[in-house]
């Protein structure tokens, strides 16, 4: 069971601090579907700077393998970059993708952005996500 | 144009001719300037849909970023779908927006082309017109698409009723196109297109 705090991704208010009543109401319009940052249709934001400055490099590479960018094979020793997902790309191929959006261009699996908005409300679709699991697993609880 | 572009576009080039879907002659893609800027793509209707036996051309158009944005596409020929305009043969696929990924080609953008003529999405319609009837009306809606395969797009089905119909209005100086329209949109209703067309 996770606290009140946590599970909304928000602090208690330290001594004499005031409510930050533009917050209060941009997380209001955000649960009732109205957010003013509506990420649904686009891109993720770009990835965390921090995220790319430690991308793993490689240098040795499967027979005949290519980047999935530019399509051109891997010469052996070249330097490529690794993503948390395994996939490989040259740098100069990934990083203008990186900085565009937060998501490996084979797979899209998601990484860190340095956008707090995004962050939060990420953690909201996952919370969201985990709720009807669990509403879905009480229900074949009680009825099957 | 920018050289990871014009590179990309070359490989992938390759990459679709040697495809089996194009000895298949289920898509083909030709260029149309020596700068790999402006392509045309052609699909195959996909078999038992209504757009079975016709030939769908489409502008590609390569922006400077790709692959880093995805290509710009739209049908030319005339396509009776809800995710296609009738109009102006604009699309509405999530993979050419927001889910386009660098990785992905001209080629598994002409397949899922083809893919969403075999399975339309209705709630996510490009036509609203087109989309109505999609869900009101299947049946009409299957015989106005393959009616207008056959016109547009060289489809085998005669439909001489659909036919009939739009000569009654050419006859009175309505452009064949103007009267498919309309009738497409009031279901074959001839009284209603009329009324329509004249005021
Ligand atoms: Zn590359
Ligand atoms: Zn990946």
């Amino acid at each position: 069971m996770t606290d009140y705090f946590e599970e909304f991704n928000i602090t208690p208010l330290a001594q004499g601090e005031t409510p930050n009543h533009m917050l209060h109401l941009a997380r209001l319009l955000r649960d009732f579907g109205m957010s003013p940052y509506e990420f649904n249709d686009e891109l993720p934001p770009p990835a965390s700077k921090a995220f790319v400055d430690n991308l793993e490099e490689i240098t040795s590479h499967e027979p005949e393998s290519s980047c999935p960018i530019c399509l051109k094979q891997f010469s052996a020793g070249e330097i490529a970059k690794k993503l948390d997902c395994k996939h490989i790309f040259h740098s100069t191929c990934i990083l203008p993708w990186l900085e565009k959006t937060s998501t490996c261009p084979l797979c899209r699996h998601e990484f860190k952005t340095d956008n707090a908005d995004y962050e939060a409300y990420k953690t909201h679709k996952k919370r969201e996500k985990e709720r009807e699991g669990e509403i879905e697993n009480l229900h074949n609880s009680m009825f099957s | 144009m920018a050289n990871i572009a014009a590179q990309r576009i070359k490989r992938e080039f390759k990459e679709v001719i040697k495809s089996e879907e194009v000895a298949k002659c289920a898509i083909k893609l030709e260029l149309i300037d020596d700068n790999y800027s402006e392509l045309k793509g052609e699909i195959a209707g996909p078999p038992d849909t209504p757009y079975e036996g016709g030939n769908f051309v489409l502008e590609i158009k390569v922006p400077e970023t790709y692959p880093f944005n995805p290509p710009k596409v739209k049908f030319l020929t005339k396509i009776w779908h809800p995710n296609i305009s009738s109009v102006t043969g604009a699309i509405c696929l999530d993979i050419l927006k927001d889910q386009w990924a660098a990785a992905m080609t001209l080629r598994t953008v002409l397949l899922s082309l083809q893919a969403l003529m075999a399975a339309a999405e209705p709630d996510d319609p490009q036509d609203a017109v087109v989309a109505k009837q999609y869900k009101e009306n299947p049946e009409m809606f299957n015989s106005t698409a393959r009616h207008w395969t056959n016109v547009y797009a060289g489809g085998p089905n005669k439909n001489p009723d659909f036919d009939q119909k739009i000569q009654r209005l050419t006859d009175m100086g309505v452009m064949s196109h103007d009267a498919r329209v309309a009738l497409s949109t009031y279901n074959w209703e001839l009284e209603r297109a009329t009324e329509a067309i004249f005021t």
